[in-house]
C-alpha cells in the first residue's frame, strides 16, 4: 500500500491540520494508522470522560497541544450542580509521568486546583500556552506558579472564569527574563492589579499581541500600556473612570491612534460613555467588537461608533442598541459575519421599550450578507421575520434564537413558530447549530428532522408535545453530535428507540423531562460503550434503592459514549448506571 | 401523552395581543408554573426548578415580579455574565467601583476599588498597599496605636469614622476615603474602638 517511505508520508500528513481529517486518515490502514498516531501533535478531546489519559498518551505519545471539555453546555446555566467532575488533575499527572513534551493546554468547563496549575508549570519545560475558558477551583496563587515557572510561556487566556483573587503579587511572579509573552488575558480577575508590575511586564514584552485588562486597571495606566504596546493587535479594556480629565483624555487618544496595528476591542467593563471617542481613530480598523460587558452605555453611544467600524467581522453586544441600532449595524456593517445580541434585562423585570425585536433581526439579515452566526436574545418574534430571514440569509451554520418568555408564540398570529424555524432549516443547508425558543409543536421537529441535515447541535427549552418530535430529530438528523432538552414532554418511548444511535453522538442531556428511572435502567442495559448519569441533587430520601419507583422521573439525565467505562470520581447525587 | 398544563392551553386563553394584558399574563404564569411542576417530577414539594412551592400558590407567582428570573438557567444567559453584566449589580454601586483616596501628608490621591475587598480587613491591606505604608491598617484595627484614622464621605456628605457600622452599610454610602492624622482630630473626644473606658 505504500510507495513512499514512512517519513515522506508523515511529511504529507503534516499538512493535514483538522482532527476530523486526522481521524479519518488514521483508519485507512495499519500503516497509516501507526504514522498518524506518532506524528499527531494536537489532539482535542471534546468530553474528558470519553477516554482516560492513560489511553490517550498510549496512541498519541508525541502530543504537544491538548485540549479538554468537561461538564456539558448546560452547566454554563447552573444546571450541573458544583462538583459534578471536569478535573483536570489526573491528566496533568499522567501526562508529567509519561514525560509528554506538553506546549499547549486548552481547558473549558473544567475544575482546576492551584495544586493542577504548580504540577503543570513544573512539569513541561516547553510549555507555552495555557487557555482556560469556563474553568474554576482555582486562584491567583496558581497563576502565580505558571507565571514563575514557564519559562517559555506565551499565551495565558483566561476566559470567563471563577478565581478566586487572593490579590498576591502575581503578575509580579514573572521573572524579569521574560520576554516572549504574545497574549495575556485576565479579565475575569476580580481584585485589584498590581499596575506597576503589569506595566514593566508589557514594556519587556515586545512580541506582545494581545492584551486583556480587568476592571482594576484604571484609564491613566491604560494609556501607559498602549503607549508602551503600539504593536498590539487585540485589546481587552478594564474600566474607566466616570469623568476623565481633558488632559487624561488626550493622553488616552494620542496612545490609542498609534495603535494602528489593533483589530480587536473589548472588555468595557466598566465605561463611562464620553471615553469611548478616545476609540474612534480605530475603528476604521477593527473586524471584533466585543460591547456585551458595558452596561452602562446606552444605546446612542454605541451607534456612534458602530457607525465607524465598517471593516465589523464580529459584534457582539447588549440589546439596549435597540432595533435602530440594529439598523444602523445592517447599514454600516457590511462585512459582518458573526452577530451576538445579549440581554442588558436578564431578569424580566423592565419594561424595557429600547431591546431588540424581530425589526432588528430582519434588518441585520437583510444588511450583512456574510452573516453565518447568530446569537439573538429578544422578547418577542414572528414566523414572518424567520421567514424574510431564512430568505435573507440561507448561508447560516450557527443559528441560536432565544425568545426571553418560554412558550411564547407569534405576537402577532398568536400561532406557534414552528413554520419560521421550518424556514430557517430548510433554507440553511450548510447549518451545524441551532438553538429554538417561543412557542413550538411537534411539528417544527418534523422540518429540523427532515431539512438539517447537517445539524450537528441542537438546544431544546419548552418545546415540543409528544415523544414523536425527539423523534424526528433522532431519526433525521445524522450528523447529531450533541443534543441538549430541558423542560420538554419526551419520555421513554422517545429515549428507548435507537439506542445504538447514541454511540454516534457525543452526549445526550435531558433535564425535567417525562423520562423515567425505568426507563434509563433499561437504555443502560445493554449499552456497555454509554455511560448513563442520572444527576438527583434534592432526592435525598431516594438513595435506598430497595424503595427506588422505576416511574418515577428522573430530574436529569446526561448521557454520553466512552470507551473507558464508569467513571470513579462522581459525587454522590451523580448515579452512573 | 397527556399536555398537562401546556402547549395549546395557552393560546386559548390568548384574546388579544399577548403580553399586554395583565389577566392574561397570570394565567400564562399559571401554565408555565403547573407546567414546570408537572414536569419536574410528582413531588409539588421538591420542584427542583424552584418557580413555585407546593399548593401552586399563583399569588406568590403573581405578585413575585422575579418570578420568570425564578426558573432554574433561564434565560439561557452563561452564570459568568449573569453575574457580571447584571443592571442590579451595575446600580446598587453606589459605593462600589473607584472612591478617591488621600492621606495627610501626600501630595497627590490614589483611586481604590472598593468593590474589590470584601472586609474591613481587606480595605486595610489594601490601604497599606496603595500609600506603601504600614499602619493604615492598624488605624483601621485598632484605632488607638495608631497615627492616623481612617474617615470616610458618605452619602449626605458627612465624614464618619471608618469601621463602625457594617461591611455591606459602609460600601452603601462611602463616596470617598481620607487617612487623617489623628493629631488634626484630637481634641473631639474620639472614643478608641472596642475599649471601654
Amino acid at each position: 500500500m505504500n510507495y513512499f517511505p514512512d517519513e515522506v508520508i508523515e511529511h504529507v500528513f503534516d499538512f493535514v491540520a483538522s482532527h476530523k481529517d486526522r481521524n479519518s486518515i488514521s483508519l485507512v490502514c495499519k500503516s497509516w494508522h501507526k504514522i498518524e498516531r506518532f506524528s499527531r501533535k494536537n489532539v482535542f478531546i471534546g468530553n474528558c470522560y470519553a477516554i482516560n489519559p492513560e489511553r490517550l498518551i498510549g496512541r498519541f505519545p508525541c502530543l504537544k497541544s491538548l485540549t479538554l471539555k468537561g461538564k456539558p453546555h448546560f452547566a454554563d446555566f447552573n444546571l450541573v450542580p458544583h462538583e459534578w467532575g471536569g478535573f483536570v488533575l489526573p491528566w496533568i499527572e499522567a501526562l508529567a509521568r509519561s514525560r509528554v513534551g506538553l506546549e499547549e493546554l486548552r481547558l473549558k468547563r473544567m475544575v482546576v486546583t492551584d495544586e493542577s496549575l504548580e504540577l503543570l508549570s513544573r512539569s513541561f519545560a516547553n510549555f507555552k500556552s495555557l487557555v482556560l475558558v469556563s474553568c474554576e477551583g482555582f486562584t491567583t496563587d496558581g497563576l502565580a506558579s505558571i507565571a514563575a515557572n514557564c519559562r517559555q510561556l506565551r499565551e495565558l487566556d483566561l476566559q470567563e472564569n471563577e478565581i478566586d483573587d487572593h490579590r498576591g503579587q502575581w503578575l509580579n511572579c514573572f521573572p524579569d527574563s521574560c520576554t516572549t509573552l504574545i497574549s495575556l488575558n485576565f479579565a475575569c480577575l476580580k481584585g485589584e492589579t498590581n499596575v506597576a508590575a503589569l506595566e514593566r511586564l508589557v514594556a519587556r514584552s515586545p512580541n506582545l499581541k494581545s492584551l486583556k485588562l480587568n476592571r482594576a486597571v484604571p484609564l491613566d495606566a491604560l494609556a501607559r500600556l498602549m503607549t508602551c504596546a503600539p504593536q498590539l493587535v487585540d485589546l481587552g479594556v478594564g474600566s474607566y473612570e466616570n469623568e476623565p480629565d481633558p488632559e487624561s483624555f488626550v493622553k488616552l487618544m494620542t496612545a490609542i491612534e498609534k495603535c494602528i496595528s489593533l483589530r480587536s476591542l473589548s472588555g468595557f467593563l466598566e465605561v463611562a460613555p464620553l471615553c469611548l471617542p478616545a476609540f474612534y481613530p480605530i475603528c476604521q480598523n477593527l473586524i471584533s467588537l466585543n460591547l456585551s460587558y458595558a452596561a452602562e452605555i446606552q444605546g446612542n453611544h454605541l451607534i456612534k461608533l458602530i457607525q465607524l467600524c465598517k471593516r465589523l467581522q464580529r459584534l457582539w453586544i447588549l440589546d439596549s442598541i435597540g432595533d435602530k441600532g440594529l439598523a444602523v449595524v445592517a447599514a454600516t456593517c457590511k462585512e459582518l459575519q458573526e452577530l451576538r445580541v445579549f440581554p442588558s434585562d436578564v431578569h424580566g423585570e423592565e419594561d424595557n421599550n429600547a431591546a431588540v425585536t424581530e425589526v432588528g433581526l430582519v434588518a441585520i439579515s437583510a444588511g450583512c450578507p456574510k452573516l453565518h452566526s447568530i446569537l439573538y436574545f429578544c422578547k418577542q418574534m414572528t414566523n414572518a421575520a424567520l421567514i424574510a430571514v431564512a430568505k435573507n440569509c440561507p448561508n447560516f451554520i450557527r443559528f441560536r434564537l432565544c425568545i426571553l418568555e418560554p412558550h411564547k408564540p407569534d405576537h402577532i398570529t398568536s400561532q406557534s413558530l414552528d413554520e419560521g424555524f421550518g424556514a430557517i432549516v430548510q433554507a440553511c443547508k450548510g447549518l451545524r447549530r441551532l438553538s429554538v425558543s417561543g412557542l413550538l409543536t411537534d411539528q417544527v421537529f418534523l422540518y429540523i428532522g427532515m431539512y438539517a441535515e447537517q445539524l450537528e447541535m441542537l438546544s431544546i427549552a419548552f418545546a415540543g408535545d409528544t415523544d414523536k418530535g425527539m423523534l424526528y430529530v433522532l431519526n433525521g438528523c445524522k450528523k447529531m453530535r450533541k443534543l441538549e432538552i430541558r423542560d420538554s414532554p419526551f419520555g421513554n418511548a422517545a429515549l428507548l428507540a435507537d439506542v445504538g444511535r447514541y454511540e454516534t453522538m457525543r452526549s445526550l442531556w435531558m433535564s425535567s423531562c417525562e423520562v423515567t428511572l425505568g426507563g434509563c435502567k433499561r437504555l443502560a442495559q445493554n449499552s456497555p460503550r454509554l455511560n448513563v448519569e442520572i444527576i438527583n441533587e434534592n432526592e435525598n430520601n431516594r438513595m435506598e434503592q430497595n424503595e427506588e419507583d422505576e416511574r418515577e422521573k428522573v430530574d436529569k439525565l446526561y448521557l454520553y459514549r466512552t470507551m473507558v467505562g464508569t467513571r470513579k470520581d462522581a459525587p454522590p447525587y451523580v448515579r452512573i448506571l | 401523552m397527556e399536555k398537562e398544563g401546556l402547549g395549546l392551553e395557552i393560546t386559548e386563553l390568548r384574546l388579544g395581543l399577548p403580553g399586554r394584558d395583565v389577566a392574561e399574563k397570570m394565567i400564562k404564569k399559571r401554565a408555565f408554573t403547573e407546567m414546570n411542576m408537572t414536569s419536574s417530577g410528582s413531588n409539588s414539594d421538591q420542584c427542583e426548578s424552584g418557580v413555585v412551592s407546593s399548593g401552586g400558590d399563583v399569588e406568590k407567582v403573581n405578585d413575585s415580579p422575579a418570578a420568570k428570573s425564578q426558573v432554574v438557567g433561564w434565560p439561557p444567559v452563561c452564570s459568568y455574565r449573569r453575574k457580571n453584566s447584571c443592571k442590579e449589580a451595575a446600580t446598587t454601586k453606589v459605593g462600589l467601583g473607584y472612591v478617591k483616596v488621600s492621606m495627610d501628608g501626600v501630595p497627590y490621591l490614589r483611586k481604590m476599588d472598593l468593590g474589590s475587598s470584601q472586609d474591613y480587613d481587606d480595605l486595610a491591606f489594601a490601604l497599606d498597599k496603595l500609600f506603601g505604608f504600614r499602619g493604615i491598617g492598624v488605624a483601621l484595627k485598632d484605632g488607638d496605636n495608631c497615627e492616623y484614622v481612617t474617615i470616610y464621605e458618605d452619602k449626605d456628605g458627612d465624614w464618619m469614622l471608618a469601621g463602625d457600622v457594617p461591611w455591606g452599610m459602609f460600601i452603601e454610602s462611602c463616596k470617598r476615603l481620607r487617612i487623617m492624622r489623628r493629631s488634626d482630630a484630637s481634641g473631639f473626644g474620639l472614643q478608641p474602638r472596642g475599649v471601654d473606658e
